[in-house]
């Protein structure tokens, strides 16, 4: 039996899916508006939220933005409803963080499936299986995957000690330590070549964030003609910080190599970012087959890296024949954040990118409890 | 509360900006209340107000809003039935006559289908008088400027005041 809250103003709506919940053996938490609903979920987080869109004093959006921002309600499956059914608003709603959507008038019976898909695959009350690990990827460069593996990481990392690690695993100046304002000494460089490494030893190369993020850096020289991370040593590295942090985010290089195919293999989820360009989504189409084994392991990211229009998500999800899970809205601030050293989502936890990765977070989140 | 016999969801479009709410049809559907001369105003319930260039996010909403009926480019609804009037709905007699259309209106091209009773003759579907409002059926709407923004439904009511270009496919289905 779950517990399911729904959040409508609309009383007759409301009672009847109560009513087709109940019969279902779940339990309900019923709510007339958006800062009630808010405050009920997160007095007693729920296991899934149906939420109406256009709702008085604050809308859907609000409420799914406020409840994604908080560690404790940011994994939690939620459906939006709303009587605007164009495509914006099924993007809107995906951008806000919601998992499902679905427009007015919708009948009973289908609703009540899609509460159903969400709970099977959603996590406990409270979303605390941050578990796991998150490789995100992309085998076109310039599409952002640092900055969202860093974003992630920092999020990921405020539930608490040793709640996120951060590997980033270029071999060829990677950018995590830089986008963290840490300096990149030591890194995974000194494990290389070094035989039966065990956790002491990479302790040892870790560095600390005051955020609480740790981070494995690269090294910042590329290793030119030198053997770099293998992949009996990824595998091993890997393993070693999933027992010892309770997410590992994997910030892997724009090449199939070693390192990387051994990150896909160990992870639970692998986030594959792109953005609308068509070299892009050509990478995303090509990884998808180079790696089809790993296929179910694959969530696809939509990283907006340019203002003004963007083309409809419908039609990246069509070309790549998947479901986009998250779109993060281009925001002008992360050029300044890149250049203080400071992610959005510790400086600036309102702005757009820091709302859409706390979303995103979740969402993965609800993968690596599926896939574990 | 929102019993679907009594109320129309629906997207206004006036000046750059997307409205959304539901209108009180009881006793008018609603291209009787948009042509109906004794009134400028239509009332709207719980609208939702949004900028056209970010037309998914709500940037106010309002339990009740009043629209001035002159300034409204278009409209969009879900259901056909709901753009049309009682006499032109499915079963009816009339509309006999189908043609593809490609319409302008500021800052939105429509594409669709324009049904009438007789054959085509633009001059009388385009004269204002007793109807303001021209019905597009399964229409999409694209935003001049930002061709991935578009609205679809099964009608699109057009302000006829509006209207730019009203181009007509060649034949009829």
């Amino acid at each position: 039996m779950a517990k399911i809250l729904l959040i409508d103003d609309d009383s007759e709506f409301l009672d009847m899916i109560n009513l087709v919940i109940r019969r279902g053996g779940h339990e309900t938490v019923l709510s007339a508006d958006g800062p009630d609903g808010l405050a009920k979920a997160l007095a007693d987080p729920p296991d899934l939220a149906v939420i109406d869109v256009m709702m008085p004093d604050m809308t859907g959006y609000e409420v799914v933005r406020k409840l994604r921002a908080n560690p404790a309600t940011a994994s939690l499956p939620i459906i939006i409803l709303t009587a605007r059914g164009q495509p914006v608003d099924r993007q809107a709603a995906l951008e806000a963080g919601a998992d499902d959507y679905m427009s007015k008038p919708v009948t009973m019976a289908e609703l009540y499936e899609r509460v159903k898909v969400l709970l099977a695959k959603g996590t406990s009350a409270g979303g605390s299986l941050l578990k796991g690990s998150l490789v995100m990827l992309s085998l076109r460069g310039g599409v952002g995957v640092t900055t969202l593996a860093v974003n992630l990481a920092a999020t990921l990392a405020q539930a608490g000690d040793k709640a996120a690690c951060l590997v980033d695993l270029c071999s060829s100046s990677g950018h995590a330590a830089l986008q963290l304002g840490l300096r990149p000494d030591p890194n995974w460089s000194g494990l290389v070549g070094v035989g039966g490494f065990d956790v002491t030893a990479i302790d040892a190369h870790l560095l600390q964030h005051s955020s609480g993020l740790h981070l494995l850096a690269s090294p910042i020289f590329p290793f030119v003609g030198r053997q770099g991370i293998s992949r009996p040593m990824a595998q091993t590295m890997l393993n070693i910080l999933q027992q010892e942090f309770s997410v590992v985010v994997v910030d892997a290089p724009s090449v199939l190599d070693e390192a990387t195919a051994a990150a896909v293999e160990v992870a639970s989820v692998v986030g594959l970012v792109v953005t609308a360009e068509a070299p892009s989504i050509q990478a995303a189409v090509g990884t998808l087959r180079a790696l089809k084994r790993w296929l179910p392991k694959f969530h696809v990211i939509l990283n907006q890296v340019s203002p003004g229009p963007q083309p409809p998500v419908k039609a990246i999800e069509q070309t790549l024949r998947r479901p986009v899970v998250g779109v993060i809205p281009f925001d002008s601030a992360q050029v300044q954040a890149l250049a203080q050293g400071s992610p959005l989502a510790l400086s600036d936890p309102e702005s757009v990118m820091a709302q859409a990765v706390r979303g995103l977070a979740g969402k993965l989140a609800q993968g690596v409890a599926a896939g574990q | 509360m929102q019993d679907s016999g009594l109320w129309v969801v629906a997207d206004f479009f006036a000046h750059d900006y997307r409205i959304s709410g539901r209108v009180h049809v009881r006793y008018s559907k609603l291209p009787a209340q948009l042509n109906d001369t004794n009134t400028s105003f239509l009332q709207l319930e719980d609208a939702y107000v949004s900028n056209i260039l970010r037309p998914g996010d709500i940037v106010a909403s309002y339990t009740t809003a009043i629209l001035d009926k002159r300034h409204i480019t278009a409209i969009v609804v879900a259901r056909q039935e709901d753009g049309l009037l009682k006499e032109y709905t499915y079963g009816s007699y009339l509309g006999t006559y189908l043609h593809r259309v490609f319409v302008t209106v500021p800052s939105f091209e429509i594409r669709g289908h324009l049904r009438l009773s007789s054959r085509m003759d633009l001059r009388t579907v385009l004269t204002t008088g007793t109807d303001n409002f021209v019905v597009i059926l399964d229409g999409e709407m694209k935003a001049a400027v930002r061709p991935d923004v578009t609205f679809s439904g099964g009608a699109i009511l057009l302000n006829k005041e509006y209207i730019g270009a009203f181009c007509v496919e060649k034949g009829e289905e």
